[in-house]
C-alpha cells in the first residue's frame, strides 16, 4: 500500500534539504521513490503548505525500570490528577509527574516523536526496563546499559586488567542486556556512597577501590570507541547539582582524552559559584569548552517550572538533595552490587533564585553552542520536566520575545545574573529539526532514521505553520509511525508497537568464564540467568522488530 | 545496515537445563536442578521443603492432565471459556482478584479488565499495602540481595518470614559471606521481636547476634524509640514493656556501628495492631542512621506474583492496586476496591479468580458466580461455577516474575510438555470471544 503526502514542504538536514517542496512516499513502513506508472497510491494527503520533518527522537528520556515504576507508586496524589480516559484507540491511564508508560507512548506519538531512548537501564533491571518500554507503545525503543559503578567493572580497573577485557566485559553487557550504548552515572560514586562516602571528583579515590573516576570514564570512553559502538559513552557527570561543578564537568571532557563523549543533562553540571548566593551561571564556559572540542556532544536536561519527580540512578545526589523533596518523600536504593537509585520529588518555582538561574543555564546552554548537531532538547524528562513541554521549550529557542517575556517573569535577580537577555540567536526550524532528528539519529548510529529519504522509516510528521510554534508543535497535522497514520492535530488514531534498537558488537566470550564464576561467587541469580535472549526480548519487550545496529570497524 | 536481529535464537548463549528457577516464593532461586521422568518433576538440588512440596503436587497424575471443569462436571477447555465469557459478558460489576500468576499474565489480565471494566487486587494486596503505603507517606531507603550477600554487617530481623516465608534467605544472602571487598564481613545479627527469636536456630552460628525479643505489639513503640535514640534524643527506655533496657542500648550502639545496615521483614508477619506505624517508625528510623551511617531495608516479598502483577499495573496505568477499571477509567482507591471488601458489600456480580502459582490460594468465599483460573492441583471447598486449569509459570509455561527486590526479574522457563495453557493465553482467549460477542 503506497501512500502518498502531496506537496509537503520538505526540512531534511540529514540530506542539506531545506523547505523543498515536494511529494513523499510511504509503502510497507518506509519511505519510498516516486512510484512507477502502473503502481498504484492507496490514499493522498493533500499537505501543501504544511512543513514535513522525520519523526522526531529523545535521546534521553526515563521511560521505563525500576525506578521510573518507584516514582509512579510514590507519587499517586500527583500523577491521579491527570488522567487519560480512554478512547477508541487508547487505554485508561495516568499522565502526571511519572506517566504510566501508556500515557508516555500516547503523549510522545501525539507530538510527533517517533522514537525514545532510556538513558539509565541498570543490568540487573534490565528484563523489567525492557517489559516497561515493551508497554509503551507507538514509539521505538532502546536503552542505554549503565556500567561504572558495577564491582565487577571497579575490580577489574583496580586490579589493572588490560583494556582488551574491559571491552569484552562492555560487550558483553550490551549482548546481555540488548542495550543499544552505555551510559556511566557519577561514575564509581554509586559505589562509594555505599561505602557511606557522599562526594567523589573526578580525580578523588574510591574509598575501597583506589581509583577515580577519571580513569573509570577513560576506560569507558575507550572500550566504546574501540567496539565501534556508535553512540559516544553517554555521561551524567560528577557532582550533579553542586555549585561550582564546572571544574569537575570540564575535568570529565578531559578524561575522554579527545574521544566521543556525550555529556547528559548539562544544565544540571554547569554550574560556578560567583555571587552573593554562591550559585551562578557556568554556561558560557561550558559552551566555549563545547564549541571548541569537536568529539564533545551534549544534551541540556532543561528545568520546566512546576511540580515533577527526579529519578536518578546517581544515589549520592539524590540523597544530598532529598532535603528538597516537595512533597517530602524520597525513596533511595542501593542496588545489586550494580549501581542504585534515588527519587525525589521536586518542584521547580520560577520565583525561587536557584530553580530560575537553572531554567535560565539551560537556555543559555542552547543559545551558545553553536553547532545544532551536537545540543539535543531534552529535558531529562522526568528530572527537569516532562517532555511534553518540548513544544513550549522550541517556542522558547525559535521566539526571542517569547523568551525575553518569559525571562521577566522569573525570579528578578536570577533574571538580572542571567546573560540570556543578551543573546539575539534564534534557532531556525532547520536547525530545531537538527537537534531533535537528524542530530540524535546521527549521534545514535540509526541509519534509517531521523531523516525523509528512499529507505528511511516510514516516520514522517506533518506541522502546519503557525505563528505560535509552541502550538505548531504540539499537535501536529499528522503523524506516520512505520506507515500508518497514528495521530492527527494531537489525537490518537491507531495504536501499534515500535522497534527495539540494539547493537550487537563483535568480542571475546571467554569473558563469560570470568564471568560465570563472579556470578556465582557473588551475585544472587548465575550469569545465565542475567541474560536476556533475543526471542524473549520481542516477546516481553513487544518489538516490531529486533534492530541491531552495525559498529564501526575500528 | 541496520539489520533484524536473527531469527530463532532463543538465548544469546546455550543455557545449562536443567537449571531450573523456583517460582514459588519471591527469592526465585535459579540454582535448582529438577530431573523430569514422564510427568514427574524431581527437584534434586537447590529446593527448599516448601519448593519440593509444591513440584511434588504438581507432578500428580490429576495435575498434570486436569480438565476444566464446569460446576464439578469435567467439560472441554473451550466449553469452559464460552462459558466463562457468558458470565462475564452478562456481569455488570466483575472483579478480578487472585491475580497470583507471571507477567505475562498479568498484561492478558489488564486487558481483560479494561475491557469488562472490572475492579482488580491481588490477594495480599492488603498486606503488601502496609508496605506501600509507608512508601506513599514517607518513603523508604531500600536494598536487594546482592547487596546485602556482599555488604551487610548487620541484619536486623523483625518477624521470622525470613525464615518459615522464604526459607533459603539466609542460604543465600546470609550464609555465604565471599568476601567482594577483601576482608570477612563481622556480621551481626539483631533479632529484635519474640516471633524473630523464635526462628534464631536457622542463624549461623558464627555470627554474633542480639536478641531483643520485644513483643511484637510493641513494634511501633519500639521502632520509635530507635529512632529518637540513633537521633540522640534522650528517651526513658523503661517505658518500653517486655524490653531489656540494657540490651535496647546495645541495638543501638551496633546500629550505630554498623558499615552497612540491614532490616529485613516480611509484611504479613506484622499482624499487629498499627502495623503501618511501625513501618513508618522504621522508615523514620532508617532515614535517621543515613545521615552519619549507611542502612536500608529489604522488605521480603514477591510470592505468588504479588510485586509482578502490582508492578505491571503500576506501569501500565499508574497506579498500584487496587483499583478500579469502569467506566473507561481507571480509579485508585486501596480502601474502596479492597477485594474483601468488594464482596462483602455485594459490589461484584462476577467474580473471577486467578492463581497459577499457588494451589493453597484458592478464591475467598463468595455467593456470586465465580470463574477460577486455578493451578492444576487446586483443592477448592465449594466448585466454582466455572474451572479452568493453567499452566504455573516456571513448570508448565515460561514466564517472567520479579523478585522481592523489586529490581531483578527472572525469565522461568518451561521445565516439562504440558497441555495447560497460560493464564495470558487463556484470558487472551476469553478476551477474544468477548469481544465477538
Amino acid at each position: 500500500m503506497i501512500i502518498k503526502l502531496a506537496g509537503a514542504n520538505v526540512i531534511d538536514p540529514a540530506h542539506d534539504v531545506s523547505h523543498v517542496v515536494r511529494d513523499l512516499y510511504l509503502r510497507d513502513g518506509r519511505l519510498v521513490d516516486a512510484p512507477g506508472a502502473g503502481e498504484r497510491i492507496e490514499q493522498t494527503f493533500d499537505v501543501s503548505g504544511m512543513v514535513a520533518m522525520a519523526g522526531a527522537i529523545d535521546l534521553h528520556t526515563h521511560i521505563g525500570g525500576g525506578k521510573v515504576n518507584l516514582a509512579r507508586a510514590l507519587l499517586p496524589e500527583i500523577d491521579t490528577r491527570d488522567l487519560l480516559p480512554a478512547s477508541d484507540v487508547t487505554e485508561a491511564c495516568f499522565g502526571g509527574a511519572a506517566p504510566s508508560t501508556l500515557a508516555v507512548g500516547y503523549r510522545y506519538a501525539a507530538m510527533g516523536y517517533s522514537a525514545c531512548f532510556e538513558p539509565a537501564m541498570l543490568p540487573s533491571n534490565a528484563r523489567q526496563a525492557h517489559m516497561e518500554m515493551g508497554d509503551t507503545p507507538l514509539v521505538d525503543r532502546g536503552a542505554y546499559a549503565l556500567l561504572g559503578n558495577d564491582d565487577f567493572l571497579l575490580r577489574l580497573l583496580a586490579g589493572g586488567a588490560p583494556q582488551k577485557r574491559i571491552n569484552d566485559y562492555v560487550a558483553w553487557t550490551l549482548h546481555a542486556t540488548q542495550a543499544m550504548a552505555i551510559k556511566v552515572v557519577n561514575a564509581g560514586g554509586i559505589s562509594a556512597f555505599k561505602f557511606n562516602q557522599r562526594k567523589l571528583d573526578v580525580d578523588d579515590l574510591h574509598p575501597h577501590y583506589r581509583i577515580s573516576p577519571r580513569q573509570i570514564i577513560t576506560a569507558l570512553t575507550r572500550a566504546v570507541q574501540e567496539l565501534g559502538v556508535p553512540h559516544p559513552l553517554h555521561v551524567h557527570c560528577s557532582n550533579l547539582g553542586v555549585p561550582g561543578n564546572i571544574d569537575s564537568t570540564l575535568a570529565t571532557i578531559a578524561a575522554a582524552e579527545g574521544r566521543p563523549i556525550h555529556l547528559t543533562h548539562m544544565q544540571f553540571h554547569s554550574y560556578g559559584t560567583a555571587g552573593d548566593r554562591k550559585f551562578s551561571s557556568a554556561a558560557q564556559r561550558i559552551a566555549e569548552a563545547v564549541n571548541a572540542a569537536q568529539n564533545v556532544s551534549i544534551d541540556v536536561g532543561q528545568v520546566v517550572f512546576g511540580q515533577t519527580v527526579t529519578a536518578s540512578g546517581d544515589t549520592m545526589a539524590q540523597y544530598r538533595n532529598s532535603g528538597l523533596a516537595n512533597p517530602r518523600k524520597w525513596a533511595l536504593m542501593d542496588i545489586e552490587c550494580d549501581a542504585g537509585c534515588g527519587v525525589v520529588p521536586f518542584k521547580y518555582r520560577d520565583q525561587n533564585f536557584v530553580n530560575a538561574l537553572q531554567w535560565a543555564i539551560g537556555l543559555e546552554l542552547f543559545l551558545l553552542i553553536k553547532d545544532p548537531w551536537r545540543v539535543f532538547l531534552t529535558t531529562d524528562h522526568p528530572n527537569g520536566g516532562p517532555f511534553t513541554s518540548y513544544p513550549h521549550l522550541i517556542r522558547l529557542l525559535t521566539d526571542r520575545s517569547f523568551r525575553n517575556d518569559a525571562l521577566a517573569t522569573i525570579q528578578p535577580d536570577a533574571a538580572a545574573q542571567s546573560t540570556l537577555k543578551d543573546i539575539a540567536r534564534e534557532y531556525s526550524l532547520y536547525e530545531i529539526a537538527i537537534m531533535t532528528r537528524a542530530g540524535p539519529a546521527r549521534i545514535l548510529g540509526l541509519e534509517d532514521r531521523g531523516h525523509l529519504g528512499a529507505g528511511a522509516a516510514a516516520d514522517v510528521v506533518i506541522y502546519e505553520p503557525q505563528a505560535d510554534v509552541e502550538a505548531m508543535f504540539r499537535a501536529p497535522r499528522y503523524v506516520f509511525k512505520d506507515g500508518r497514520l497514528v495521530a492527527e492535530r494531537g489525537e490518537l488514531k491507531a495504536v501499534s508497537f515500535g522497534s527495539i534498537h540494539t547493537v550487537k558488537p563483535e568480542f571475546d566470550r571467554g569473558i563469560e568464564r570470568e564471568l560465570d564464576d563472579y556470578f556465582a561467587r557473588y551475585q544472587t541469580l548465575s550469569m545465565a540467568s542475567s541474560k536476556i535472549g533475543d526471542d524473549e526480548v520481542r516477546n516481553l519487550g513487544r518489538a516490531r522488530n529486533l534492530l541491531v545496529h552495525p559498529c564501526r570497524a575500528t | 545496515m541496520v539489520r533484524e536481529a536473527d531469527p530463532g535464537t532463543a538465548t544469546l548463549f546455550s543455557y545449562p537445563m536443567p537449571i531450573a528457577t523456583c517460582p514459588f516464593c519471591g527469592l526465585l532461586c535459579d540454582d535448582l536442578l529438577v530431573e523430569l521422568e514422564g510427568d514427574t518433576l524431581r527437584p534434586v538440588r537447590g529446593a527448599c521443603a516448601h519448593s519440593r512440596a509444591a513440584f511434588s503436587n504438581l507432578s500428580s497424575a490429576p495435575a498434570a492432565h486436569a480438565a476444566s471443569r464446569i460446576n464439578g462436571q469435567s467439560v472441554s477447555s473451550s466449553a469452559a471459556l464460552d462459558a466463562a465469557a457468558q458470565m462475564l459478558s452478562h456481569a455488570r460489576r466483575p472483579a478480578i482478584g487472585g491475580l497470583a500468576m507471571d507477567i505475562e499474565g498479568m498484561r492478558a489480565a489488564l486487558t481483560l479488565a479494561r475491557r469488562i471494566g472490572a475492579v482488580m487486587d491481588h490477594a495480599v494486596s492488603s498486606v503488601k499495602y502496609r508496605n506501600l503505603h509507608v512508601l506513599q507517606e514517607a518513603g523508604w531507603i531500600t536494598t536487594t540481595l546482592s547487596e546485602v550477600k556482599n555488604r551487610t554487617d548487620l541484619l536486623v530481623l523483625i518477624g521470622d518470614g525470613w525464615h518459615t516465608r522464604f526459607p533459603r534467605f539466609i542460604e543465600r544472602a546470609i550464609e555465604p559471606d565471599p568476601a567482594l571487598f577483601g576482608t570477612p564481613l563481622a556480621r551481626r545479627i539483631i533479632l529484635l521481636d519474640q516471633q524473630a527469636a523464635t526462628a534464631a536456630h536457622a542463624l549461623p552460628q558464627r555470627y554474633e547476634r542480639l536478641i531483643l525479643k520485644a513483643p511484637t505489639a510493641v513494634l511501633p513503640e519500639l521502632l520509635s524509640m530507635l529512632s529518637a535514640m540513633a537521633a540522640g534524643t534522650p528517651v526513658d527506655a523503661a517505658r518500653l514493656v517486655g524490653v531489656d533496657t540494657a540490651l535496647l542500648h546495645q541495638c543501638i550502639e551496633w546500629m550505630r556501628a554498623a558499615k552497612y545496615g540491614t532490616v529485613v521483614w516480611a509484611a504479613p508477619d506484622l499482624e499487629i495492631p498499627h502495623a503501618e506505624l511501625a513501618l513508618q517508625m522504621l522508615s523514620r528510623l532508617l532515614r535517621t542512621l543515613n545521615r552519619s551511617g549507611r542502612f536500608a531495608a529489604l522488605p521480603l516479598a514477591g510470592s505468588n506474583g504479588d510485586l509482578s502483577a502490582n508492578a505491571v499495573h503500576t506501569w501500565q496505568s499508574g497506579v498500584a492496586f487496587p483499583a478500579s477499571h469502569a467506566n473507561r477509567r481507571v480509579d485508585f482507591d486501596p480502601h474502596r476496591y479492597a477485594m474483601p471488601t468488594v464482596l462483602a458489600r455485594g459490589e461484584a456480580d462476577c467474580f473471577l479468580w486467578i492463581s497459577s502459582l499457588s494451589a493453597e490460594l484458592t478464591a475467598p468465599q463468595y455467593n456470586g458466580s465465580t470463574i477460577v483460573l486455578g493451578r492444576a492441583d487446586m483443592q477448592m471447598a465449594t466448585p466454582p461455577q466455572v474451572f479452568i486449569p493453567v499452566a504455573t509459570p516456571g513448570v508448565d509455561a515460561s514466564g517472567a516474575l520479579l523478585r522481592t527486590d523489586k529490581v531483578v526479574s527472572l525469565y522461568l522457563q518451561r521445565l516439562r510438555n504440558s497441555a495447560l495453557p497460560s493464564v495470558a493465553d487463556t484470558l487472551a482467549a476469553l478476551t477474544e470471544r468477548l469481544e465477538a460477542r
